[in-house]
């Protein structure tokens, strides 16, 4: 079993482990390399054979790994870490060959980046811009209908990934307090382990994905103005909470009233925690609508959709109906870390591009695909600043942070903070990396958290009807990295750059 | 009788009993705890309470009462179902986890052999709530389901009623009916009759409808004032019940709850989620007054250190906290209390003991309650057609000194008796007895 058992026998990393398994889990993903492979002879496209040499490299390479160091013991915590990591950056690597090998992108670098921004449903493009180099990066119609369903089939495996990563894996690692909050956030009577055992439930999850996705691909289809293709671009990206679309111009392109709806459901629905969407199959309603960080994420994407809307209509000469729809779409999709867009939000109110950048630093559920800090977090923050308020005026209370019935040991709301301050340090490195490759304050900082919480679309050069072409090429790296630190939640990253990690 | 446990309430269980003139047998592991509880009128056997060889041993199988009160739950259990199958006649158990007293239970009392659970800190809980309700009453009795009540009370120089005799009280055409049943003076007890007159600072007991209750506080001299802010020192299983009673009432109670270990009160905490639990001393004077003792309309002292509980209580009342209830177990104390000042002072052990008192007596006596500090008993007693009671009205009865009847209940309707009522076959009777005259109001019936 892959992270089952624990050893104790070995104390340091076993990186021949670690290897085998980084090699295994490439051969799976050569696999998935054969998808677009259909879709390109259907089209009869010239640059099929990039699919079957992409996954014959990875394969070949994932085998031998595999080979030469088969595990022959079971993966530890520790080297889980190094696993998830190493794994998640030789799957962009590789991933990305065939947008190098097709030519439809010329540098490794925007490949690498586009690879990582669907990986992490980040959403990020580079696609229809101008690079620092002055090299002309292709509009995303001109390109072959193979590329653009591997870029979105990258952001459904990615956004599935993590979470089966999320609530199989970092649980079991006790990352950012995902664990206790797991356990913590069940209802009375039930934990929120589905099933006992982890293949089974992330059996169901791909189950309750895959069905998602299928609902939300037909909804789509029914318009005029979406073909089969992009239909089910679209309900990929959505689902992952990715942000990808198969247009340049994202959903102002189609300027559809139906298919923004249906899109703001699905992407409201892709923030909630996937256990939940199971649990809301098996009819269990009450457990859906009581779950405390459920409530709470609602609670916090009707409020600040109100608060745009009310600006958008106000100060920003829209009608009520469209500053609802515009302001409901943006306000979802950057909440959920999405990033698709059907308004141009830069050139809205001041505040309310203000509270929308606010949106930047909150997220969906545990458990769901979106990214971000997520609400859990929020919440128990938020509580234990009331929390504070209140100790200071009963030095002595004993006043522990609530969440429905049950109480967040203060370890948990320790580790929050962590996560937080460790969240707003790579926010700020990112930022200031970026201006100092020369960016603007604005591009910089809304760049960063756009990727570091997995958006997408930032604000300034990177704003929604723009692209990341443009960026140098220090910043697409550093950005890189930052979607990857967000998607596995900083400190699987970070522990590998700590001492003690390495030795005993 | 046999008694298993020699703890905290089997020693006084065994005392109060063998002083009753019962035959007393205790049980008990504990060669030390056998020694002392060796000191009254009482034969203790060493034993395993759990070993059906033992128990035989200790004469189970004839005994008309076996209780059960050893200090966890599951002792007590096992051992009620054994000297239920041995042949018990009657078997009592202190049973503390309240989950087998719910309503929805899946194993009941009945089906270990159990007959009557006990649950002294629970009593207690009930008992210092109904004071806290009752602001200006020093004891609270609930009787008749809570259709009744008996409260005590201390008579201001300016009530109404000082000074005058009871018949006076009686003549007064007030539509209210409450019978005074008995006064506590200069550390006598005396049961009252129509010629006695009420005094200042007389500690009287009074008895009646639930629902008439406040009006006669008023009388009295004291309203019946709202309490809102309740101070609990003590995160003991007493503390906690109190507080979670408090916090379920639908008056909205601001309860604040003092308990010096961190662990215990965060505990605390996590379960209370409407009370303040705080972390510190309960005697440390700073940090009642930073925690508003000052606002306080009650304090309850119920950690398990009583001596703490009466200091911290007196320091209340310093502050002059309007009422202030201290959990007091060394009988010794409880007359003290009045003395020094604390409003109330409530007993577990006789909290328990009450529990079990009242099936030890026999005949025709429904139930029993005693009361802190007086001498006075109280018995509930079921009338028959040919008890002497039901011949005539009360006031042509000629009643043993040092008895009196409070009310009756009839058809589940709770009275008030007065000299014109009369008692019928099958009502319930409640009176109010010094202990002397218990055996001749038992005739009655």
């Amino acid at each position: 079993m892959l992270f089952g058992g624990v050893n104790r026998s070995r104390s340091k990393i076993d990186l021949r482990l670690v290897a085998g398994v980084t090699g295994a889990l490439l051969v799976f993903m050569g696999l998935a390399l054969l998808l677009p492979l259909p879709m390109a002879l259907a089209d009869g496209e010239a640059v099929w054979w990039v699919y079957p040499a992409a996954a014959v490299i990875t394969m070949g390479i994932g085998g031998s790994l595999f080979g030469l160091f088969r595990p022959q013991a079971d993966l530890r915590a520790r080297e889980a870490f190094l696993v998830v990591t190493i794994t998640w950056l030789l799957i962009t690597g590789f991933s990305a060959l065939p947008f190098i090998l097709s030519g439809s992108l010329t540098f490794y670098a925007d490949a690498f980046f586009e690879t990582m921004s669907g990986l992490t449903t980040t959403g990020a493009t580079v696609y229809g811009g101008t690079t620092s180099n002055g090299v002309e990066n292709g509009l995303l119609v001109d390109q072959p209908r193979s590329i653009l369903l591997w870029r979105s089939l990258l952001h459904w495996f990615g956004g599935m990934g993590f979470v089966v990563l999320s609530v199989a894996v970092l649980p079991f690692l006790s990352v950012g307090g995902g664990s206790q909050l797991f356990s913590a956030e069940s209802s009375a009577g039930t934990t929120d382990k589905i099933t006992p055992r982890v293949q089974e439930a992330a059996a169901w999850l791909w189950g309750v994905y895959l069905t998602f996705t299928l609902v939300n691909f037909i909804l789509l289809w029914v318009h005029p103005s979406m073909d089969w293709f992009d239909a089910l671009n679209h309900a990929m990206s959505t689902a992952a909470t990715g942000g990808f679309s198969t247009k340049d111009m994202s959903f102002i392109h189609y300027g559809s009233e139906y298919l923004e709806w249906v899109t703001i459901v699905f992407m409201f629905l892709a923030g909630v925690s996937f256990t939940m969407h199971f649990r809301l199959l098996r009819g269990e309603f009450r457990v859906f609508a009581e779950n405390r960080e459920t409530r709470f994420y609602t609670l916090m994407t009707f409020i600040s959709v109100g608060i745009i809307a009310l600006f958008l209509w106000w100060d920003g000469g829209f009608t009520p109906h469209d500053a609802i729809r515009y302001g409901a779409f943006e306000t979802i999709s950057v909440i959920t870390t999405t990033g698709f867009v059907s308004n141009n939000y830069e050139i809205w109110p001041v505040v309310a591009v203000l509270m929308l950048f606010l949106m930047f630093f909150t997220g969906g559920c545990a458990g769901s695909t979106s990214g971000g800090i997520k609400s859990f977090r929020v919440m128990i923050l938020l509580k234990n600043t009331m929390r504070e308020i209140r100790q200071t005026v009963h030095p002595r209370g004993v006043l522990p942070v609530q969440v429905g019935n049950r109480t967040i040991e203060p370890a948990t709301i320790m580790r929050i903070l962590s996560f937080v301050i460790a969240y707003v340090f790579f926010f700020s490195l990112g930022a200031l990396i970026l201006t100092a490759t020369g960016l603007d304050f604005m591009s910089a900082i809304g760049a960063s958290i756009a990727c570091l919480a997995n958006i997408g679309p930032a604000l300034g050069d990177f704003g929604p009807i723009d692209n990341y072409a443009s960026m140098p090429w220090v910043g697409k790296w550093t950005m890189s990295f930052l979607m990857m630190i967000g998607r596995l939640e900083v400190f699987t990253v970070l522990v590998l750059f700590s001492k003690t990690y390495w030795r005993e | 009788m046999i008694i298993i446990g020699a703890g905290e309430v089997g020693y006084d269980l065994g005392t109060m009993l063998s002083q009753e003139k019962h035959d007393v047998v205790i049980l008990d592991r504990n060669k030390e705890a056998l020694r002392l509880c060796g000191d009254n009128d009482v034969l203790t056997m060493e034993g395993n309470a759990t070993s059906a060889q033992d128990l035989k041993n200790a004469g189970v199988a004839d005994a008309d009462l076996v209780v059960a009160a050893t200090n966890l739950d599951e002792v007590n259990m096992v051992a009620a179902l054994l000297s239920k199958r041995l042949g018990a006649a009657k078997v009592i158990a202190r049973i503390r986890n309240d989950e087998f007293s719910r309503p929805n239970a899946l194993v009941r009392a009945s089906d270990m052999g159990i007959d009557v659970m006990i649950h002294p800190e629970m009593s207690v809980a009930r008992e210092i709530v109904l004071l806290v309700k009752r602001a200006a009453a020093s004891d609270v009795v609930s009787l008749a389901d809570g259709k009744m009540q008996l409260v005590g009370i201390r008579l201001d120089k300016q009530s109404t009623l000082t000074g005058m005799r009871l018949k006076e009280v009686g003549a007064m055409g007030s539509n209210l009916t409450f019978r005074v049943v008995a006064i506590y003076r200069g550390g006598f007890t005396l049961i009252p009759f129509g010629n006695d007159r009420l005094q200042a600072n007389d500690h009287v007991f009074f008895l009646a409808r639930t629902e008439d209750i406040a009006a006669v506080m008023k009388l009295t001299g004291h309203e019946d004032r709202r309490m809102r802010h309740v101070m609990i020192t003590g995160g003991t299983t007493v503390g906690a019940m109190i507080a979670r009673m408090l916090s379920e009432d639908d008056t909205d109670w601001k309860v604040k709850l003092i308990e010096p270990d961190y662990d215990t009160s965060y505990e605390l905490a996590s379960e209370l989620r409407d009370v303040l639990v705080l972390n510190g001393n309960p005697t440390d004077p700073n940090l009642l007054v930073t925690e508003g003792i000052t606002e306080t309309d009650v304090f309850i002292a119920v950690t398990d250190d009583e001596e703490s509980n009466i200091i911290s209580c007196l320091m209340a009342k310093h502050l002059r906290v309007p009422k202030v209830v201290a959990m007091v177990s060394k009988s010794d104390y409880i007359p003290l209390s009045q003395t020094i000042g604390l409003d109330a002072a409530v007993n577990k052990k006789l909290a328990a003991a009450n529990e079990i008192h009242r099936h030890v007596r026999k005949g025709s006596v429904l139930s029993v309650a005693a009361l802190h500090g007086i001498k006075a008993e109280l018995l509930e007693f079921e009338a028959d057609a040919d008890s002497p009671i039901v011949r005539s009205p009360l006031a042509k009865l000629v009643f043993p000194k040092g008895c009196v009847v409070g009310g009756i209940i009839r058809d589940g309707r709770a009275e008030v008796a007065t000299g014109t009522t009369r008692v019928e076959a099958g009502d319930r009777v409640i009176t109010f007895c010094l202990p002397e005259a218990i055996d001749k109001i038992v005739t009655y019936f």
